[in-house]
């Protein structure tokens, strides 16, 4: 985009320049003044500590450029901003519903990079300040996107269950708004939920005794691959849609911080996008 | 009639005052009789928050931060809705700011969370890499001023007539107690050590354990109730 | 000689001559190092929790606004105040006392207020943030001042008042009305009897309470940094120079113009904020009127110089009046500019602000104050200047600074300003925030070293100043022009 069709900065730009070139213009003028010109009046009779004063006239640019401005006023005042008809609102009403025009049905059907852009320029304003610029989640302090699940995450779903981890006035619906509703704590404990969790956290590989727990206990409800059969339960294996949607939806408060809501802050389209953008991450 | 008035200093201090003295009024004195009325949902401060918005007020964030959200897209994409008048009704003093060397926190309570502001207040580097906002230290060690804060909020009460202890909303309970000063500070301490765990900092935890509330955790109070 | 008889007496205004280098030193010292904080961010450690950013930021504005430029304003008044309407201080007793406890009580008030906001006593109100028992002692101190030029032109000679002194007298009644009504606030101790009993609660709230501070803050930049320092260079100019003043009626018209229209732009303080929007169009609209009568009286200073080239060329005093009138100009275009509702939307909240600001305090209040105290200089102490190189030099060095200040801010407020806009071609939020900051780095470093250029100058017009008090030749009589200097 642009910034020279934002007509705010266009304006303001025009003003830089209107600010030099007039003061520097007309002091010029007063300056050749300065230096070509004669001082000359006739003086009052007071004197004040040596120092007289010249019954000369204003100058008559000052003047009309004095009566000019308070024209210019008055435009402002019933034309420019009229005084019964402007409001700031309608104006940002208005700046919406222009910006809605032109980018909603530009993006209506995007494509996968398309997604990707957007989806990335998104990530770095709105989830960046917590998940780092890298997305790798700033030394453990945020989820590390390139990954799925930590091991100590997995391990404290297991020991709390997942609903506890979330928001409990959510009565009967998991913290997430998941078909299954919310996971029970204890499913399973000691060495076989550090297997399974180490078997998760390491992409559904090695660990056999994990696999073995993972599809007694966990597959009825996030299936034999753990990709949640459709959205029932969270994909456990790779970021997926419905999770991104999810989390932005309702946030999430686990073992490594709290991950704030995004409801309402995101348009469909940008969902997606972020969406896309987080599962290029882990893809590669 | 000038040199008349030049001549008579008095009359000529009356004549300036009268000039100066009238746009004041016209244009302070009619939005008074409407500007203060709080839109539907706003609350007095608790008194932890009202601790903490004085810490932000002590340690001058005002300077580099603002409180207000313009009607932009860029700005409501960025922080969320166009601030509303009705919205502040309960500030005093209002900190919108001047200077937005940092980002608006009108409603950072939306987007940022308690572990995320203790990290970055403890050093913001830590989290935004290249940011130029100093670290808060003090505030991790310092204890907020509970009694001040009820002071504000007992004097606002009574001289404002500011909404405590009352129902606001009409669903019959009381919105934002306030009671007397062990009730508050109890409350307030109840509401402190859900924060103090959620920044995952275990001196912070045992302050509010020993019933003193760091500085820092009134601030994120404050910081967690801007949305 | 005007009238041999009259010996006037300097004591009070030396002692704020004084109190305008210390604070001035003092206050622009902080300015550099919070410059430098913005560009690289460790230096706010240096004194520990003492010197973050924030705490110094209101300890610089306070102390330029409220210790230079206010000592600067008594320091000129009680120096032009006698010699305009031809009175002595000498000559009354009772004004003379007056005049020194304004001082004492002015000078610990100050100290006192700065270190309350340094252990964080604050209103966070901008120019009004200290606490309740500090504003007792503003209104005294002012009061007292008050008293002294009102009992000094009731003992007048001089029947008409000059035009510096319209512009005292509306300084002093100005800022009493305003500093009055922003600062009313209820000190909760009073009222529950616990707490801190300094601590106050402001007596407006939300959006009324910002309307106060802005009318009140707009105007403070009026009456402290452009109405008094009007009347200084209607004073130092034409006395320096020996030139009459241009036009009177030039001065009438600009100074009437100035009293009215100047208070009803504060709202271009508050442009698209949740203030109605009427009283938003009405800051914009008197804000570009403004630019006139503001213009008007700095005309009048270049006129009253037609002619004299040789004068600007010769005396640096007479350049740093002359580039003062000019960096007026700059300033009183430039805000009414920048109140223009579009070009607002941009510039509010960014660097190009504070850019604004030092065009104006730097380059109007800043030499006018420097100008004023070195003409005084020779008065005290019937000594030449000691030297007019150090002044020169001083003169380009801080105009160098300057411009520095000034442009490296423009660049860094319209930049940060159409970055916050800017969108990528989705539509979205092109820049995260903290890259509209880093971004900035070079222009913060490029002020800082600007504002250190300027701090050097006010070390060499101290030096200067000391050394003409002290070390410098004598002159047998007080000189009726320009002021006397060693090479
Ligand atoms: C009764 C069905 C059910 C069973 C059995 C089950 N889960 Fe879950 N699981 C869920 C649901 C539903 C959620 C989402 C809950 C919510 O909304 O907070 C979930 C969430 C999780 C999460 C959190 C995902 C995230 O992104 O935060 C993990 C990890 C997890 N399950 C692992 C397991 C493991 C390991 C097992 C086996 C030991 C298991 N689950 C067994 C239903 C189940
Ligand atoms: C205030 C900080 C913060 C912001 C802003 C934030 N996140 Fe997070 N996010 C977190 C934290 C902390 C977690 C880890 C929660 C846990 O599992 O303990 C997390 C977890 C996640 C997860 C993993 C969820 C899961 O179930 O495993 C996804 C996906 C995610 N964030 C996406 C985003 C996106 C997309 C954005 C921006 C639109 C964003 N986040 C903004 C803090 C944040
Ligand atoms: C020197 C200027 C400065 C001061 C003083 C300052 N900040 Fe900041 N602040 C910044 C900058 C720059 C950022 C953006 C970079 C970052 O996030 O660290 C920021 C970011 C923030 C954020 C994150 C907001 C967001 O949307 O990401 C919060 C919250 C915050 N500051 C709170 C405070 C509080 C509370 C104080 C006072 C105790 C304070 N700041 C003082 C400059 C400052
Ligand atoms: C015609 C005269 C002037 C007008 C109309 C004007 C207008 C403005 C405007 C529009 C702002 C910015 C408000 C914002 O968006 O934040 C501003 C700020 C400021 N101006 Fe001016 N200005 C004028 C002259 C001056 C002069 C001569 C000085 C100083 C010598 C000055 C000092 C300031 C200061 C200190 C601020 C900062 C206020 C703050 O803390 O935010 N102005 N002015
Ligand atoms: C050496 C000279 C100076 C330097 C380096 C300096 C530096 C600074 C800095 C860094 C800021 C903060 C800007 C920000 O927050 O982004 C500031 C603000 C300010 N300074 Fe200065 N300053 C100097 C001299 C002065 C003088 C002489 C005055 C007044 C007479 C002054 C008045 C102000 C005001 C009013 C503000 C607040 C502006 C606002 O809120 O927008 N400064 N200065
Ligand atoms: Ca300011
Ligand atoms: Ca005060
Ligand atoms: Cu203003």
């Amino acid at each position: 985009m642009n910034w020279l069709s934002d007509n705010v900065n266009q304006l303001a730009l025009l003003g830089a320049a209107a600010i030099l070139v007039l003061t520097i213009g007309v002091s010029a003028k007063y300056f050749k003044q300065i230096k070509e010109g004669k001082s000359e009046g006739v003086l009052k009779d007071e004197n004040w500590d040596g120092i007289g004063e010249y019954k000369n006239n204003s100058p008559i640019g000052w003047s009309l450029a004095f009566i000019g401005t308070i024209i210019w006023g008055v435009w402002y005042w019933f034309v420019g901003y009229p005084l019964n008809a402007f409001s700031q609102i309608g104006q940002y009403n208005e700046e919406v519903a222009a910006h809605t025009k032109m980018f909603e049905k530009k993006w209506a059907n995007p494509t996968k990079e398309d997604l990707l852009g957007m989806g990335e320029g998104v990530y770095l304003v709105q989830c960046s300040p917590c998940h780092g610029i890298d997305a790798t989640g700033i030394e453990g302090k945020a989820q590390d996107l390139t990954k799925r699940l930590l091991k100590e995450s997995v391990l404290a779903v297991i020991e709390k269950g997942s609903a506890a981890l979330g928001d409990k006035k959510m009565d009967g619906v998991g913290k997430f708004g998941y078909q299954m509703g919310e996971m029970p704590p204890g499913l399973v404990s000691g060495d076989d939920a550090k297997a399974v969790a180490e078997y998760v956290a390491n992409g559904f590989k090695g660990n056999q005794k994990g696999a073995e727990v993972f599809a007694n206990a966990c597959a009825s409800c996030h299936g034999p691959d753990g990709k949640g059969m459709n959205g029932m339960a969270p994909n456990l294996k790779e970021y997926d849609d419905t999770i991104i949607k999810h989390v932005l939806e309702h946030g999430k408060q686990g073992v490594i911080g709290t991950m704030p809501s995004f409801k309402g802050r995101l348009t469909a389209v940008q969902e997606k996008a972020v969406a896309t953008y987080i599962r290029s991450l882990s893809e590669k | 009639m000038f040199g008349w008035l030049e001549r008579n200093p008095f009359f000529f201090a009356v004549g300036v005052f009268i000039v100066i003295a009238f746009a004041g009024l016209i244009e302070i004195v009619p939005d008074f009789a409407q500007a203060s009325r709080p839109v539907a949902g706003t609350k007095p401060y608790s008194l932890l928050r009202l601790a903490g918005r004085q810490v932000y007020i002590k340690d001058s964030c005002n300077a580099c931060h603002s409180q207000l959200i313009r009607p932009f897209k860029s700005e409501t994409d960025r922080y969320g809705n166009y601030s509303l008048s009705g919205e502040y009704a309960y500030d005093r003093p209002f900190l919108w700011g001047s200077k937005r060397t940092g980002p608006d926190l009108h409603r950072v309570g939306n987007y940022r969370t308690s572990d995320w502001h203790a990290n970055h207040m403890w050093d913001p580097t830590s989290v935004v890499p290249g940011s130029i906002m100093p670290a808060y230290k003090h505030m991790f060690t310092n204890v907020a001023d509970l009694e001040t804060a009820y002071a504000e909020a007992l004097t606002v009460k009574k001289v404002f007539n500011v909404p405590y202890d009352k129902d606001i909303d009409g669903d019959g309970k009381v919105d934002v107690p306030l009671g007397s000063f062990e009730q508050a500070k109890k409350q307030a301490l109840a509401e402190a050590l859900k924060i103090a765990k959620e920044t995952k900092r275990e001196d912070l935890v045992k302050m509010v354990e020993s019933g003193k509330i760091p500085e820092i955790v009134a601030l994120i109070a404050y910081l967690n109730g801007l949305k | 000689m005007q009238s041999p008889a009259i010996e006037y007496d300097y004591t009070v205004a030396k002692w704020f001559s004084y109190l305008a280098i210390l604070f001035g030193i003092l206050g622009m010292g902080v300015g550099v190092l919070i410059a430098f904080q913005l560009a690289f961010p460790d230096l706010n450690y240096i004194f520990g929790q003492y010197s973050l950013f924030s705490r110094l930021r209101p300890i610089h504005t306070n102390t330029v606004a409220f210790g230079f430029t206010l000592s600067g304003i008594f320091a000129t008044w009680y120096y032009v105040g006698q010699r305009v309407l031809k009175v002595s201080m000498k000559e009354s007793k009772f004004l003379m006392t007056v005049g020194k406890l304004h001082f004492w009580l002015y000078f610990i008030g100050a100290l006192l207020a700065v270190a309350s906001l340094l252990v964080r006593y604050t209103t966070s109100k901008e120019y009004a943030q200290f606490e309740w028992p500090f504003d007792i002692v503003v209104v005294i101190v002012w009061v007292l001042w008050g008293i002294s030029i009102f009992g000094l032109i009731g003992i007048r000679r001089e029947k008409s008042l000059y035009i510096s002194l319209w512009y005292y007298i509306a300084t002093f009644l100005g800022v009493a009305m305003l500093y009055l009504f922003n600062n009313m606030e209820v000190p909760t101790y009073l009222i529950t009897g616990m707490g801190d009993p300094l601590h106050s609660v402001s007596m407006y709230s939300g959006s009324n309470d910002a309307l106060v501070q802005w009318w009140y803050g707009h105007n403070a930049v009026a009456f402290v940094f452009t109405v008094p320092i009007i009347a200084m260079i209607y004073y130092y100019l034409p006395k320096e120079s020996g030139q009459p003043v241009y036009s009177y009626k030039l001065s009438l018209l600009s100074f009437w113009g100035l009293m009215f229209v100047y208070l009803w732009a504060g709202g271009h303080h508050l442009i698209y904020s949740t203030v109605p929007d009427w009283m938003q169009t009405m800051g914009s609209i008197f804000s570009i009127i403004l630019i006139l009568p503001s213009w008007g009286s700095a005309l009048n200073m270049l006129l009253t110089m037609k002619g004299e080239w040789g004068q600007l060329k010769e005396n640096p005093l007479i350049k740093f009046m002359v580039l003062a009138s000019t960096f007026y100009m700059l300033s009183t275009l430039e805000g009414p500019i920048q109140s223009i509702k579009s070009v607002n939307a941009l510039a509010h909240f960014t660097d190009w602000i504070p850019g604004h600001v030092h065009d104006g305090t730097l380059g109007w209040v800043g030499f006018m104050i420097i100008a004023a105290l070195m003409h005084m200089a020779p008065r005290f102490y019937k000594r030449e200047i000691y030297s007019k190189k150090l002044l020169e030099a001083q003169f380009w060095l801080q105009t160098t600074g300057i411009v520095l200040y000034f442009s490296s801010m423009w660049i860094a407020g319209i930049t940060q300003g159409m970055m916050w806009r800017a969108v990528d071609q989705y539509g979205n939020l092109a820049y995260s925030f903290i890259d509209t900051v880093t971004v900035l780095h070079p222009y913060y470093t490029l002020r800082a070293i600007g504002g250190l250029f300027y701090l050097v100058g006010l070390f060499m017009w101290a030096y200067n100043f000391f050394k003409t008090m002290t070390a410098s030749r004598a002159i047998e009589r007080e000189p009726q022009f320009a002021s006397p200097m060693a090479a």
